[in-house]
């Protein structure tokens, strides 16, 4: 109980504290947003281009913006030395991981139901049979993110450099989820066959699944150190 | 009996030596009151033993729980206030206090709440942001958290820094409660006079090397 108790104050923490300031959800919208305008710009007179590469702008809005988010999950800890109170809490740390994986998982998640409508605008997509299927594949793309992006927003948050240092070692870690979210993605828009794809959903639930154990693991020992 | 038994503790940052073999013990329903100059490791001290920190070399234990061994048995009975608030500024006074409960696995009763934020005179600010705070309400927020966590180990990094008279009251008066429950309290402090108040045990750490105070020498040293 104290377990779940936890989980949930610290996602109620981290909501509420973003609620009065905003300032992670309008960041990370404004960054999306210049990324949505410059790709709609350059495929402008090719949308036969655009609907071929629309996949990949998607996924590569949706990552740069959810590591915006990410980094500062725990940049706000170091606010009145707060961290020092995670660090001496005598609850289990893996309550903490997960409350900040759920967190960080609803600001993502949020940011990318406001921005998906946009590209359907931007790049004239057809989604209305396939808008179930890619809401899974955003939903477990953007679990595996959180789940990795968090343990490293708390692996450099000490570290000085840490807004390039965050980037640098989760993005070679979220390649294998930013390639099957892409190709589920494209299978998706392109309107193919589940079974075409279905691979590469089922590619992200193994990534889900490892991503989250290791991390949860390994949460209380970098959260020590 | 002790409830602090620290032996042979030694702490060094590369080559630099804080201090070294220090051991001693304190026991419970004391006030320890840490004297010394500005960067002789009191803080530092105050920190390993708060289990934010590892020692280089020795151990200690805290009401007979090793505090590297056993750290998450040992943070469930401490409580530090430290420099930083340790307070999040977007949430009011009520929520930090739920929160931080809740970060030690206690269930936020509000009344407690209520109780514990009119003790320390701010019942009137509940609802108020931290960032609307001043130092002082600060540091007794910081004391109110206490109040509800009821700590059996209290350490106090500069307690009485920013705090007015009736701040003060407040925070001799946390300590009395901690030690007639049984509880143990360790200062660092520069405020001789304050501490003379409420100290039962004491000792100097300067140039690495902690000098225990007899309660005539603690007396003297407040004093003079």
């Amino acid at each position: 109980m104290s377990f779940l108790n936890t989980i949930h104050w610290v996602v109620w923490k981290d909501l509420i504290s973003e609620w009065r300031t905003r300032e992670t959800i309008s960041s990370m919208l404004f960054f999306a947003l210049i990324v949505i305008l410059v790709f709609s710009f350059s495929f402008a007179m090719d949308q036969d281009a655009a609907r071929q590469l629309i996949a990949g702008i998607i996924w590569v809005a949706f990552t740069f913006t959810g590591i915006i988010g990410i980094g500062k999950s725990f940049t706000s800890e170091l606010q009145n030395d707060c961290i020092e109170s995670l660090q001496m809490s005598p609850v289990a740390k893996g309550a903490i991981y997960l409350g900040k994986v759920v967190a960080n998982f609803l600001f993502m998640f949020a940011v990318e139901i406001l921005l998906f409508p946009l590209f359907v605008i931007f790049f004239n997509l057809e989604v209305v049979e396939a808008i179930g299927i890619l809401f899974l594949v955003f939903f477990l793309a953007t679990l595996g993110l959180s789940a990795v992006g968090t343990l490293f927003s708390a692996l450099t948050v000490q570290i000085r450099a840490r807004e390039v240092m965050l980037p640098v070692l989760l993005l070679p870690l979220a390649v294998p989820v930013m390639i099957a979210a892409v190709e589920a993605t494209r299978g998706a828009l392109n309107g193919d066959p589940y079974n075409f794809y279905s691979q590469w959903l089922h590619l992200l639930v193994i990534f889900d699944i490892i991503f989250t154990v290791v991390s949860f693991w390994l949460f209380e020992f970098i959260l020590d150190s | 009996m002790s409830a602090i038994q620290v032996t042979g503790l030694s702490k060094a940052y590369g080559f630099y030596r804080i201090f070294e073999e220090m051991s001693f013990s304190i026991s419970s329903g004391a006030c320890f009151a840490l004297f010394g100059p500005n960067g002789a490791g009191k803080t530092t001290l105050l920190r390993i033993l708060a289990t934010l920190q590892t020692p280089s070399g020795g151990q200690f234990t805290i009401f007979g729980q090793d505090g590297v061994a056993e750290k998450d048995s040992v943070r469930a009975i401490l409580m530090l206030i430290a420099h930083g608030s340790h307070l999040y500024e977007e949430l009011s006074a009520t929520e930090n206090l739920q929160f931080a409960l809740a970060l030690r696995g206690l269930k936020p009763e509000p009344s407690h709440v209520k109780r514990a934020l009119d003790q320390t005179g701010i019942g009137a600010y509940g609802n108020l942001k931290i960032r609307q705070f001043s130092a002082g309400m600060k540091k007794r927020l910081a004391l109110a958290k206490a109040i509800l966590a009821e700590p059996k180990l209290l350490l106090l990094d500069e307690p009485y820094n920013a705090l007015d008279d009736g701040g003060v009251a407040i925070t001799n008066q946390l300590i009395q409660d901690t030690m007639t429950g049984g509880g143990t309290v360790i200062m660092t402090t520069h405020d001789r006079t304050k501490a003379a108040q409420i100290a039962t045990e004491g000792a100097i750490l300067q140039a690495g090397h902690l000098q225990l105070l007899s309660p005539e020498q603690l007396q003297a040293h407040v004093l003079s």
